[in-house]
C-alpha cells in the first residue's frame, strides 16, 4: 500500500523577475515500511517536495495524496490536521522549544491532538524508550547535546504514530559519531516498528544506510535506486 | 498556563517593564477612579436633597453660582408672592454662609439657615435618627450632617460654636454620603445674624439668598417650577431636574477629564505590550513554525499568544489594582483626621481596572497574534 504518492508534481516560485520550478512535474510514490533518502545538490527542490509530502507547502499544480487522502484542494487548517494525524517531522536544527523538558517536547504532537494529560505523559516516555532517552525525560534542550537532542527531535515525530516520518537533513548538524549513531537508531525504528521514513540529505553515508536513494535535479527525479543493503546494516 | 508563564519568564526584564507600564495605568484607574466614584457619590446625596424642591433664587443674567457670589439677595416678601401661586405648599427663605472652605475634594462646610414650615420635611433624603428636624420658632438651635457632627464631636443636647455663635444641637443627620453631611441647619434669623456680621455693607432686615420651594402633594414639580417663574417678577426658578442636569454635567466633565488622564497612561501601557508582543512574536518565528509543521491550528497559535498577552494584562491589572487600593487607602487614611473622604472603593472600582487591564492586553496582543498564526510554516521554519 502506498503510504504517499504524487502525480505531476510541481511548485514554482517567483524570485523578482524570475520563475522557479522547485518541483518539476515529479511523480513519487513511497510504500508503507519504506525507508527512503532523497539526495540531490543544493536548490535541486530536495526540501521543497518534502514540504510538500508533508503537507506544510500546497503545491502549484499536481496532487499529493496521503494515507489514501488527497490534499490539493484541503485548507490550511485541515492540511493542519494532516500533518498532526499523519506525518512526523524532523529538522536538522532539532527545533525543540527551549522552555519545555524532553517529555513536554515529545508531549507537544499530542497537546495539539487534544490526547488527555496522563495518556500524553505515558506515550511521551513509550516514545523517549524508543529513542533511548527515558532518563533524560525532565531535562531542558540545553542541557542536552545535539545527538541527544535530535533523538528527542525524532520521539516527538513517532510520538504522534505517524504513517510517515519526513526528516530534513537529520544529521546536518552532528558528528560522525553520532551520524552513526542517529541512522543505527533510524534503521532500528524502521525494521522494528515498520515504521516509514524518507529523509533528505546530502550525506552519502546517510543515503547509504537507507532502502531506496532518490537523486533529485532540477526539480525531477534523477534516479531512483534499490541498492542491494535491503537489512539497513551499517557499510 | 505553565507555559504561558515560562515564556513571560524567559525574557523576565522586558515583562517586567511592560507589566510595569500597565501597573502604572491601572493604578492611575483605580485611584482616580475612586475619586470618581466618590465624587459620583456625592452627587447622588446632591441630587436626593434636591429631587423634591424648587430653588428660587434673584434673577440675573449669569448662572445661579455667579449670582451668589455676586451677593445678590431677594426681598422675603417675594416668600408671600410665591406661596400665593396655587399648587405651592410652603415657601421657605435660606441663607448660606460658608463654615470651612474645601480641602481638595473635600466638600466645604456650610451654615445653613432655612425656614422650617410645619409639617415639611426639609430632608427627603436623609433620617434623623438622633434628635429632631428644626421647627418653627426654633432659636439657638442646630441639626448637624453626620460627617460634621463627627467633626464637631457633638451630641444631641449639648452646645456646639459655629461662627463664634453657640448652637443648641437638637438632631443629627444619618450619613447620606451626599453633600449635606458637612452641613450645618440653623434657624433662618441665626443664618442671617451671622451673614449679615461677615457682609457688614448688607442693608440688613428682609432679605434672603435662596427660597426653597416645596410643592403640594400630586403637583407637578416641573411645571410649577415654570409657573413659578412666569407669575413672580424678579426670580429664577431651579426645578428639580434642571438642577440635576446642571450637577451631571459638571460631573460628566469631571469624570471625563478624570478617566481620560487614566486612559492616556493605559494607552501608553497598550502601546507597550503591542510593542513586546510583535517582539516576542518575531522571536518565535521558527518555534511557531514548527508548531504549526506538527500540526497547530492557526486558530490555536492564535490563542497561545491572545493568552500570553491577556496573562500579561491580567497580572499588571491585578497589581495596579492593588497598589491602587493600597494609595486609596493611605490617603483615605491621611486625610482621616480632618474627617474626609476622597476615596471610595465600589465593586467597580476593584474589578473594572482588572478586566479592563485584560481585555486592553488582549486587545493589543491581538494585531502580533495574527501575525504569528498566519505565519506560513516554512517561511518561518526557515529563519534564523
Amino acid at each position: 500500500m502506498s503510504i504517499v504518492s504524487t502525480c505531476e508534481l510541481t511548485k514554482t516560485y517567483r524570485v523578482g523577475e524570475m520563475t522557479i520550478n522547485a518541483v518539476n512535474g515529479l511523480d513519487l510514490e513511497i510504500e508503507k515500511g519504506e525507508f527512503v533518502s532523497i539526495m540531490g545538490p543544493s536548490g535541486s527542490g530536495k526540501t521543497t517536495l518534502l514540504h510538500l509530502l508533508g503537507c506544510l507547502d500546497v503545491p502549484t499544480s499536481g496532487t499529493v495524496t496521503i494515507d489514501g487522502m488527497e490534499t490539493g484542494r484541503l485548507s490550511s487548517a485541515d492540511l493542519a490536521d494532516i500533518r498532526r494525524e499523519k506525518v512526523g517531522f524532523i529538522f536538522q536544527e532539532y527545533n525543540l522549544l527551549p522552555i519545555l523538558n524532553a517529555a513536554e517536547n515529545v508531549e507537544l504532537p499530542l497537546r495539539y491532538l487534544k490526547v488527555h494529560k496522563s495518556e500524553r505523559r505515558e506515550r511521551a516516555l513509550a516514545a523517549l524508550e524508543k529513542v533511548g532517552l527515558t532518563d533524560r525525560a525532565a531535562n531542558r534542550p540545553s542541557q542536552l547535546s545535539g545527538g541527544e537532542q535530535q533523538r528527542v527531535a525524532i520521539a516527538r515525530a513517532l510520538v504522534t504514530e505517524p504513517a510517515l516520518v519526513l526528516a530534513d537533513e537529520p544529521t546536518g548538524e552532528l558528528d560522525t559519531e553520532n551520524t552513526v549513531r542517529l541512522m543505527d537508531l533510524v534503521s532500528h525504528l524502521n525494521r522494528d516498528f515498520d515504521q516509514t521514513f524518507a529523509i533528505v540529505t546530502h550525506d552519502p553515508m546517510v543515503a547509504g544506510r537507507t532502502h531506496r536513494i532518490i537523486s533529485i535535479r532540477d526539480g525531477r527525479i534523477e534516479s531512483d535506486e534499490t541498492p542491494g543493503n535491503q537489512q539497513g546494516l551499517p557499510l | 498556563m505553565t507555559f504561558i508563564l515560562r515564556n513571560m519568564w524567559r525574557r523576565k526584564g522586558r515583562t517586567f517593564l511592560t507589566v510595569f507600564g500597565i501597573v502604572v495605568g491601572i493604578f492611575a484607574l483605580t485611584v482616580l477612579g475612586g475619586m470618581t466614584a466618590r465624587m459620583n457619590q456625592q452627587i447622588n446625596g446632591m441630587k436626593g436633597f434636591i429631587a423634591d424642591k424648587i430653588t428660587v433664587a434673584p434673577e440675573t443674567a449669569g448662572s445661579q453660582i455667579r449670582q451668589m457670589s455676586q451677593g445678590k439677595l431677594l426681598e422675603l416678601s417675594k416668600i408671600d408672592e410665591i406661596e400665593k401661586v396655587p399648587g405651592v405648599k410652603s415657601a421657605s427663605g435660606m441663607i448660606t454662609v460658608q463654615l470651612k472652605p474645601s480641602e481638595g475634594m473635600s466638600q466645604p462646610q456650610m451654615l445653613v439657615g432655612y425656614q422650617p414650615v410645619a409639617g415639611t420635611s426639609m430632608f427627603n433624603n436623609a433620617k434623623i435618627s438622633k434628635g429632631r428636624e428644626l421647627q418653627p420658632g426654633d432659636a439657638g438651635k442646630v441639626l448637624l450632617g453626620s460627617t460634621l457632627a463627627t467633626d464637631l464631636k457633638a451630641k444631641v443636647g449639648q452646645p456646639v460654636t459655629l461662627k463664634g455663635k453657640q448652637f443648641e444641637v437638637v438632631g443629627i443627620m444619618d450619613t447620606t454620603l451626599g453633600i449635606t453631611d458637612t452641613w450645618a441647619f440653623v434657624p433662618f434669623q441665626d443664618a442671617l445674624d451671622i451673614f449679615l456680621a461677615e457682609n457688614p455693607y448688607v442693608k440688613a432686615e428682609g432679605l434672603t439668598q435662596q427660597i426653597t420651594v416645596f410643592p403640594k402633594p400630586g403637583v407637578n414639580i416641573e411645571t410649577l417650577s415654570g409657573h413659578i417663574q412666569k407669575v413672580v417678577p424678579g426670580i429664577k426658578t431651579t426645578s428639580p431636574k434642571q438642577a440635576e442636569k446642571m450637577i451631571s454635567d459638571i460631573s460628566t466633565i469631571f469624570s471625563a477629564i478624570i478617566l481620560g488622564i487614566a486612559f492616556i497612561a493605559l494607552f501608553v501601557g497598550g502601546l507597550s505590550v503591542i510593542n513586546t508582543m510583535i517582539m516576542s512574536v518575531s522571536e518565535r518565528r521558527r518555534e511557531i513554525g514548527l508548531k504549526k509543521a506538527i500540526g497547530a491550528r492557526t486558530w490555536t497559535v492564535l490563542g497561545e499568544y491572545l493568552a500570553e498577552a491577556a496573562v500579561i494584562g491580567l497580572m499588571a491589572g491585578a497589581v495596579g489594582m492593588l497598589l491602587g487600593l493600597l494609595a486609596i487607602a493611605g490617603l483615605n487614611r491621611a486625610t482621616h483626621a480632618s474627617n474626609v473622604a476622597i476615596f471610595t472603593v465600589t465593586v467597580t472600582v476593584v474589578v473594572g481596572p482588572v478586566i479592563f487591564a485584560t481585555i486592553l492586553a488582549s486587545l493589543a496582543g491581538l494585531f502580533p497574534a495574527l501575525r504569528a498564526a498566519r505565519l506560513n510554516p516554512v517561511d518561518a521554519l526557515k529563519e534564523e
